[in-house]
């Protein structure tokens, strides 16, 4: 039993020290903090965390198929953009699209609770469009990964800077306080369970909505995926492609699957980001600093840029630990110009710490592989 | 259940109370300002914000977005000396500096932990022009003062401070016209980054003179990112196609479309541009030959203005909503070494930082040349 664990923990050995070093450094934050374990301060960090979880699980579903999926802030960007102009409530928007010349009306969107719904099926829907696009271009146009996706991305901002040349529009205010705050506040705002006073709900009144929307995401979505033929065949061929191909595995089938999750999981982060913000930006350095901290967090939570091994959640507390550090600058003074390279230290630690199972390697044969 | 219907009174009542102090924040109240020399409303529509007054001495967050340029390294640097500053000190308990990138989402997150540690106020500059709703909402609530200056926000709920940008792009279109004579003419327009707030004003500004009726100019619209490499390259490419300019707006890294002119072997035109010391120095040098060049300055001093603004907000003052700087300009007729250029100092700074009126004393030099370690 002990023996299974700790075989367990070895082989998981980058998600448990994510893991160990977010809980370290998040308890050091609260403790320090004047309000420290307040629910405000959650629902803050919930807040702040949200999108980057979301574009860090986005980036594992390729990465563990060994491709870099580089167009996923863009599809944040461009989803984000889409609910600008989807999730503005009361009576609804009409929408016109000017182009060529051209000045086409497409009638009204609706408005209310069920325009708002339909709103987010829609937004979700394009951003999983998105990445599927990604996924046959990569397998039908065999083009790699990572340069069908520079260009896919490119396309997907240009889409975003149409939608919004300028940052704009207006997303439902009471979804945006609804769904940036705790538990209670949320039910006080859509009123449900007697406006979130019900004595049974008080207990769980102090969650940050973003926290539960996360892990109904990752037990909704992504443990269905891993545990189905196809994402265990997503592993299979990062691991190895051929070995794959041998034993019949959907690998078209799987590569497809896996840059559509991505579009689906980035497409979640944007929509969220556009109502956290109330508007949509097709801020062009914002996506591509997403991009590059995705990947980051990836590495952080243990999933191999090889491919094959890893998981979704790794990636979550890989953005965490991305996240907690420069949380750190707000609590205690440290030269502003400095903060960059503490950050860069503490990572490069971080990231040093996942790799010292290399010291242990019997047979130098066993890094090339 | 006698129990259950308690508690759900209980929480009624705090509903209630959550509702009534989610009304605080500023008042709306009628002019004039305390300190109009140094606090000028924007204009004679600004409202006047007035908060309840708070016992110093404050907490004081400033919260940056993008950091890595010139600019923002000055604008921190001026944040930390003048929060040392007699006068100022007495004011503040604690002044907290971070920058966060141009992600939003960690933007909005380190000024809500602000909020959360119970600071007084926060001084930023906004990395977006929308999505801080949730923040003023929950600033207004808990009674903080939040100043955004610089890239400012599209509300009319929050107290901002900024040199007005428009103006600086018709100042600069004026310069063309009346140095160099002319109604039409071909004129190449050197923008910043784009999705700004900044330079979507400055274009405009620009624009409203230049295509004013009874001119007819020829304008070359090239991206310069407001950096001294970018813009020289695309002043270069623009060059390269069109062969000859009459006049040059360049909204910063002036001095790289300066140049990226001289380079080419252009003949020297009549130029408007920012701050830079380099760019004041290619004037001062070049003006008999012709580079008869005005320097505007968004100064990165405005944080010191913002921090400012913020004390008095919080001592109960009456503060416009919308606080205008005066524009600090140069033109090749008055520059004058050492006071506002520096011909001995090479290194990139950005010149205009004095603002007399509002106590702001120190030149750049001075900022530019205390070490990291001196303005802890």
């Amino acid at each position: 039993m002990l023996d299974d664990i700790a075989i367990r923990v070895r082989q998981n050995i980058g998600i448990v020290t994510a893991v160990l070093l977010f809980t370290i450094l998040y308890l050091l934050y609260n403790l320090a903090h004047p309000k420290g374990f307040s629910s405000a301060v959650l629902v803050q960090n919930g807040d702040e965390i949200f999108a980057l979880a979301m574009l860090a699980m986005a980036q594992t579903v390729p990465v563990l198929a060994s491709g870099l999926d580089l167009s996923v802030g863009a599809v944040m960007t461009m989803v984000g953009c889409f609910a600008s102009y989807l999730l503005t409530g009361a009576g609804g928007t009409p929408l016109h699209l000017d182009i060529f010349g051209l000045h086409l009306g497409l009638g009204t969107f609706p408005g209310g609770v069920s325009g708002i719904l339909l709103g987010i099926v829609v937004c979700l829907a394009i951003g999983a469009l998105a990445g599927f696009i990604n996924g046959c271009i990569v397998v039908y146009g065999r083009i790699q990964p990572i340069i069908a996706t520079l260009a896919t991305g490119a396309v997907y901002i240009g889409i975003a800077l149409f939608l919004r040349p300028t940052p704009g529009g207006k997303i439902d205010e009471d979804l945006n306080w609804a769904l940036t705050n705790s538990l209670g506040d949320f039910a006080a705002t859509v009123h449900i369970f007697g406006d979130g006073a019900a004595a049974w709900f008080a207990p769980i009144a102090w969650i940050p909505v973003p926290f539960v929307l996360l892990i109904l995401i990752a037990l909704l979505v992504w443990v269905p995926f891993r545990r189905s033929v196809l994402g265990r065949a997503v592993y299979a061929v990062g691991s190895a492609e051929g070995a794959a191909y041998m034993s019949g595995l959907p690998i078209d089938r799987a590569k497809i699957a896996a840059f559509t999750l991505a579009g689906f999981f980035a497409g979640c982060g944007g929509l969220f980001l556009a109502i956290q913000t109330s508007s949509g930006n097709a801020d062009i350095p914002q996506a591509g600093a997403y991009t590059l901290n995705s990947i980051a967090s990836v590495v952080i939570g243990g999933t191999s840029l090889l491919g094959g091994t890893g998981s979704a959640i790794g990636s979550i507390f890989g953005a965490m630990v991305l996240r907690v550090i420069s949380f750190f600058f707000r609590i205690f003074d440290i030269a502003p110009l400095l903060q960059p390279l503490f950050e860069g230290l503490i990572l490069l630690g971080a990231v040093c710490i996942g790799a010292l199972g290399v010291l242990r390697v019997k047979n130098t044969l066993e890094l090339f592989r | 259940m006698v129990w259950t219907l308690r508690f759900t009174g209980l929480a009624c009542v705090g509903l209630l109370l959550s509702s009534v102090s989610a009304l605080a924040g500023p008042k709306v109240v009628s002019g004039p300002g305390a300190d109009p020399g140094c606090f000028k409303p924007w204009s004679s529509e600004t409202k006047f914000f007035q908060w309840d007054k708070k016992p110093g001495p404050y907490k004081i967050a400033l919260v940056n977005g993008f950091v890595g340029n010139t600019w923002r390294i000055q604008m921190v640097k001026t944040a930390k000396a003048f929060a040392a500053q007699p006068g100022i000190k007495e004011n503040i308990k604690e002044f907290k500096v971070v920058s966060t990138g141009t992600d939003v989402a960690a933007q909005l997150g380190a000024m809500e932990d602000f909020i959360n540690q119970g600071f007084d106020a926060i001084v930023t500059i906004a990395v977006a022009p929308d999505g801080f709703d949730r923040i003023i909402r929950l600033a207004d609530k808990n009674n903080v003062v939040v100043v955004p200056f610089d890239n400012v926000l599209d509300t009319d709920k929050v107290m901002m401070v900024n040199e007005d940008q428009k103006e600086m792009g018709r100042m600069s279109a004026k310069w063309l016209i009346d140095e160099s004579g002319k109604k039409s003419g071909d004129i190449l327009e050197v923008r910043g980054l784009p999705g700004n707030s900044v330079d979507r004003d400055r274009h405009l500004g620009f624009r409203e003179v230049m295509e004013a009726p009874g001119n007819s100019f020829k304008i070359t619209e090239v991206v310069g990112n407001w950096d001294t490499g970018t813009s020289q390259k695309v002043t270069a490419d623009a060059l390269a196609v069109h062969g000859h300019f009459d006049g040059v707006f360049t909204q910063g890294g002036s001095d790289g479309t300066v140049q990226a002119m001289m380079a080419a072997k252009h003949p020297f035109v009549p130029m408007s541009g920012e701050g830079e010391n380099e760019f004041r120095k290619q004037i001062a040098d070049h003006a008999k030959d012709g580079l008869k060049g005005m320097s505007y300055g968004q100064s990165p001093a405005l944080v010191a203005i913002a921090t400012k603004a913020a004390i008095s907000a919080l001592q109960g003052n009456v503060m416009p909503q919308l606080i205008s700087i005066p524009i600090p300009v140069a033109t090749y007729k008055d520059l004058k070494p050492g006071e506002n250029y520096w011909p001995e100092l090479n290194a990139n700074f950005f010149a205009p930082n004095q603002f007399t009126p509002c106590g702001v004393n120190f030149t750049a030099p001075e900022i530019m040349s205390q070490s990291e370690k001196n303005t802890q």
